[in-house]
């Protein structure tokens, strides 16, 4: 019982929506990677039906190191909650802040700006691009920002993926699991402050799903990056520090496996 | 009825869900179609005319007897004397200007009593007592006058006035305005000093069983009383020649407008492509649920069909209004080179739209059959796949370049077979073989390129370039259809570009060597080509009588048929050749010794063409049709010559004037004496030619002329150029929406991982600047290798000249930097299209 206070405490003392008296930054949470306050994503519905709320008043913060699964049934609200974390959309109302940016107060220049340099993107489907190989697509995010020495830092994180053999293979000749390594070291490439994983293990078998959360973990533990991982899979959920369960948009449960191994 | 669901499910609702792309895949083979309708519709109102100018009162002729110089008219007495069932029509022929118009019209003399006689009265208003009144003319109902009306034309170098006496209408075997002059035999041969003389003798032969079994002896009783230099021939020979010629010169055009309509059908091919590709899993879906093999591939073949359908009706539209705006051009050139006429209208028959529609589904289903068969292959557990399937079917490259080189190689030794009918077929075919042999050497070329640049292209030109290149690498396919598309246009403009660039700077530097004089004469009456109006050789006497006038140079051209082809006899002074001109002839021959040689005898010069033509060279004998009878004669050398693709003969003033009944001349070049200036020379010459109708042309304004009448010609050749290139170009911003449009789950990605929405339109842009590129080089290595064939194979068979070889380098580098423009900006929707992208519902949509 004292580990799960611990955590909390660690954690910035969240609150299930509803539940906090004033926003985190008010209270002085300078360590939160993103911070979302009563975040709703409204979707026009079509003439004869009404709006649809995915998300309705989230508020959480996220800290560096926080490895955070997001569950729950298809359509409760995970990937709009991506989304807003990853400066690719807008909330409808409420606050995003990643690394204290209001991502409203950003134009499109400032959000670019913003994911190339705080934020990685995981997919279940990999993602890569076919016509680049293993390398180029993880060196992809520093070219496109024009870093300096980009080809090193690509090997290092592919070396980091245990992919370093493998480097100048082309998509099609990697497996699913080799295929998410690799985006999972793009995803990395520049030392990203907050990694977004949408349903990462989906597309994969049990063992290989288990090293790509081993490699999660790792990311928020040895590079302190805050995991944001979307998942269908309990298994998955369970390698977390936190799971948020959604229904409905809105944060059903929040519970802390660790505490309970 | 299901498969018309089917089509409406999953062609046709896709395709208007993307209205753009639609649009500029429908536009492309419209304009494609457009452009063969317009080129065939204009082709025949210019050309179609010219049956209804000289050929008024032609009757239904058998034969017809026609002399070098004219045919006696005993001749006619001792024809009419046979014993035999036939009718002559003595005609005299000369092409006149209406003063009131302005028009070129033909003066046509027939002997009017004996058609009176006949019934054959020239229109209801007509008396015969009008002929005893001199100069009284029939004129057709076209030049807008009345009986009793003055009528002032231009004949040879007189002005004369007639009186109109009556209008007729059209005959009816007319095809275009009804204008002609008719006067009576004697009026005629007094308005063209041809007294005594006729032009054509036409005979027909009365419908009997008789005279079908007994052809040969008519023929043979009539050539027993023909003096020698009069023939008798088929009749219309000399028309159907005129004909063939201006067919062949149709028939490169009809060559020329195919063009857009082969970039029509590459594009075709990438947009069912891309269609196929698209609807795999749609695809893949219906073969599950128990769509045939053939289903599947009927699907793909309507959408092609639809297209080509729907293209080839507003083709047929857009052909009429095109045809519209070209034929005043083609007419020009018509009339300059071929025969004289007058633009018909143009009219879009029923038959041209079943043209024009049943060409645009030919091809639209000719260019879908691949992809359709690709349709065909998918398997119903393609439905199962998730994730996107890459466009492109892996090709082997090498084995493409292997076919590819195959296809040139076989071109070019159809290059070295002789020309089919005076046609250049092989060249042609060699043309089209060429075309899909390069295209199918692309995929190699793209992927040697590739491999060159790709460790340099990203630090050189950036990442959203090195995206580019990777994605037209890995697209190979599209990527080569799309160059081949783009690349034709730009290899028959540089061809063309090249052939007509060569060709200009040859005649250039002929007319240098040919236009020697100062000033140049020659009757203001309208000629036909390959004929000249005659003028009275006195004129030249008092020129040169003027102390201002160095040498003057009396020259007659006059139209001969040698095998049955026509050709110019020509002669003037040949000693001035020598000091004057510089005349080339082929390699080898000694041209100053042919000079010399040249007005000692019977001997003459051939054009370039007129030895190609009837394989005479240097050393040969030719039996050369003259008044009087055929004489034989040496040809000394070959000479080059591009003043007419019919051939010349040339000869000596001297030796061959005296056999011309009229002491006449065509042209008259005059050279002033040193020092004597050009405007003081052309005064005194002006004074001497006061109240006649001669035209007084300066050296400089007849080059002018000259190059304006080739830049005419070659107009029709650049428009043609311009709608392939259009057509191509458009085609290009139709391939790069789809190509946005099938990478934008890429596109999107980019933008997760942090490019910007100007990185993502940049990238689009140098897609369309790579494949411009890419285009451009193969389009003009593929233009300087057709420029060879147009040059010395098309060229050569088809009009018999040679010229040399000229890179037009700016007008090249202009065209190709605009054409290069035109793909930039053809991205501008593409990129704008890649940059609106949602990525968010684009990668979730996966």
């Amino acid at each position: 019982m004292l580990k799960v206070r611990l955590v909390r405490e660690a954690q910035g003392a969240n609150r299930p929506n509803g539940n906090l008296s004033e926003p985190p930054g008010i209270q002085g949470s300078s360590m939160a990677v993103l911070r979302m306050v009563k975040a709703t994503k409204r979707y026009r519905g079509a003439a004869d039906e009404s709006d649809t709320v995915a998300l309705n008043g989230f508020t959480y913060s996220f800290s560096e190191g926080e490895f955070v699964a997001l569950v729950g049934r298809s359509g409760c609200g995970k990937t709009t909650l991506l989304n807003l974390a990853g400066a690719m959309d807008f909330p409808s109302s409420g606050e995003v802040w990643i690394h204290e940016q209001l991502t409203g107060d950003l134009d499109d220049a400032g959000l670019t700006r913003l994911r190339r340099e705080k934020i990685g993107f995981i997919f279940q489907f990999f993602q890569l691009l076919p016509t680049l190989s293993a390398v180029e697509n993880v060196e992809l995010p520093l070219l496109l920002s024009g870093a300096s020495h980009p080809r090193k830092r690509a090997m290092e994180c592919l070396e980091w993926v245990e992919m370093g053999a493998l480097a100048g293979r082309m998509p099609h000749q990697l497996s699913g699991g080799q295929m998410q390594r690799v985006a999972i070291a793009r995803a990395l490439v520049h030392d990203p402050k907050l990694l977004l994983a949408d349903e990462p293990t989906g597309n994969l078998d049990t063992a290989t799903g288990d090293v790509v959360l081993r490699l999660l973990r790792r990311a928020a533990t040895e590079q302190g990056a805050a995991v944001l991982m979307a998942t269908h899979s309990a298994e998955s959920a369970a390698v977390a520090d936190t799971v948020i369960r959604l229904r409905d948009g809105v944060i059903e449960d929040v519970g802390y496996p660790a505490c309970t191994r | 009825m299901h498969a018309l669901k089917l089509f409406e499910r999953v062609i046709a609702r896709p395709l208007i869900r993307e209205p753009a792309r639609s649009a500029l895949t429908l536009a492309a083979i419209a304009l494609g179609v457009a452009v063969v309708i317009a080129i065939d519709l204009a082709g025949y109102a210019a050309a179609g005319s010219f049956r209804s100018s000289m050929e008024t009162l032609t009757g239904k002729a058998a034969f017809e007897i026609a002399g070098v110089g004219g045919v006696k008219e005993d001749v006619l007495a001792k024809l009419t004397s046979l014993p035999l069932p036939l009718r002559f029509d003595a005609r005299v022929e000369e092409y006149v200007r209406d003063v009131k118009s302005g028009a070129t019209v033909p003066l046509i003399g027939v002997d009017l009593v004996a058609r009176a006689q006949r019934g054959m009265v020239l229109g209801e208003d007509a008396s015969l007592s009008i002929l005893d009144t001199a100069n009284a003319a029939w004129v057709g109902n076209d030049l807008g006058l009345r009986a009793g009306d003055p009528l002032q034309i231009v004949v040879q170098d007189r002005l004369e006035t007639l009186r109109v006496a009556g209008v007729f209408a059209d005959t009816g075997e007319a095809h275009g305005p009804n204008r002609a002059i008719v006067v009576d035999l004697p009026v005629a041969q007094r308005l063209t000093h041809r007294a005594g003389l006729l032009d054509r003798i036409e005979v027909s032969v009365p419908e009997s069983p008789l005279a079908r079994q007994g052809e040969t002896s008519i023929r043979q009783a009539m050539e027993a009383v023909l003096p020698p230099g009069v023939e008798l021939r088929e009749a219309g020979a000399n028309m159907e020649a005129n004909r063939k010629m201006l067919g062949a010169f149709r028939w490169n055009l009809r060559i020329l407008s195919g063009i857009a309509l082969v970039v029509g059908a590459f594009l075709i091919y990438n947009t069912i492509s891309v269609s196929v590709v698209r609807r795999r899993a749609e695809i893949g879906v219906l073969r599950a649920l128990g769509l045939t093999r053939a289903g599947a591939q009927s699907l793909f073949l309507a959408e092609a069909a639809a297209f080509g359908l729907t293209g080839g009706a507003l083709g047929a539209v857009l052909g009429l209004l095109m045809a519209q705006a070209a034929v005043g051009v083609l007419a020009a050139t018509v009339n300059a080179l071929y025969v004289s006429s007058t633009p018909a209208p143009v009219v879009l028959g029923v038959g041209h739209i079943a043209a024009s529609v049943a060409l645009g589904t030919a091809v639209s289903l000719v260019a879908a059959l691949a992809p359709a068969r690709e349709a065909g292959g998918i398997a119903p557990v393609e439905a199962m796949a998730r994730g996107r399937r890459d466009y492109d079917v892996q090709i082997s490259a090498s084995r493409f370049a292997l076919a590819g080189l195959a296809l040139i190689l076989l071109g070019a030794a159809l290059c070295w077979l002789p020309p089919v009918n005076g046609r250049p077929l092989f060249g042609y075919l060699a043309t089209l073989l060429l075309i899909p042999g390069t295209a199918l050497l692309v995929p190699a070329f793209v992927k040697a390129l590739h491999r060159a640049t790709r460790r340099r292209i990203c630090s050189l030109l950036g990442v959203e370039a090195m995206l580019a290149s990777r994605s037209l690498a890995g697209s190979l396919r599209r990527t080569s259809v799309l160059v081949g598309a783009l690349a034709t246009a730009v290899a028959m403009m540089a061809s063309v570009g090249i052939m007509v660039g060569s060709f200009r700077d040859t005649v250039m530097l002929w007319m240098d060597t040919q236009l020697t004089a100062d000033l140049y004469l020659r009757a203001a009456a309208p000629a036909p080509p390959g004929a000249s109006p005659l003028m009275d050789a006195s004129v030249a006497d008092a020129i040169e009588a003027l102390p201002v006038v160095e040498a003057v140079d009396r020259f007659r051209t006059v139209p001969i048929q040698i095998g049955g082809l026509p050709a110019s006899f020509g002669f003037g002074e040949s000693r001035l050749m020598l000091p004057q001109g510089r005349t080339h002839f082929l390699p080898g021959e000694n041209r100053e010794a042919i000079l010399r040689k040249l007005p000692t005898g019977p001997f003459v010069i051939v054009s370039e063409p007129f030895s190609r033509k009837h394989s005479v060279g240097a050393g040969d004998t030719l039996s050369l049709p003259l008044p009087g009878g055929a004489m034989n004669v040496a040809v000394l050398g070959v000479y080059s010559d591009y003043s007419s693709e019919r051939g010349t003969v040339y000869g000596d003033r001297h030796v061959f004037g005296s056999r011309f009944p009229q002491r006449a001349v065509t042209n008259i070049a005059v050279t002033l004496k040193p020092g004597i200036r050009l405007g003081e020379g052309a005064r005194a010459v002006e004074k001497v030619i006061a109240g006649k109708q001669v035209l007084l042309v300066e050296n400089r304004a007849l080059r002018e002329h000259a190059i304006r009448i080739f830049d005419q010609t070659f107009a029709i050749t650049w428009a043609l150029e311009g709608v392939a290139i259009f057509v191509a170009v458009m085609g290009m911003a139709g391939a790069l929406v789809a190509l946005v449009i099938d990478r934008r789950r890429e596109l999107s990605l980019l933008c997760f991982l942090g490019a910007s929405k100007r990185q993502v339109r940049a990238l689009v842009y140098y897609e369309a600047a790579l494949l411009g590129l890419i285009s451009n080089a193969v389009g003009l290595a593929l233009g300087l290798a057709l420029a060879f064939i147009l040059i010395y194979v098309i060229n050569r068979q088809s009009f018999g000249w040679t010229f040399q070889f000229h890179w037009p380098g700016w007008l090249l580098a202009g065209a190709v930097t605009l054409i290069y423009l035109a793909t930039l900006a053809s991205a501008w929707f593409p990129a704008r299209t890649a940059a609106r992208l949602n990525p968010i519902e684009v990668i979730h949509e996966e």
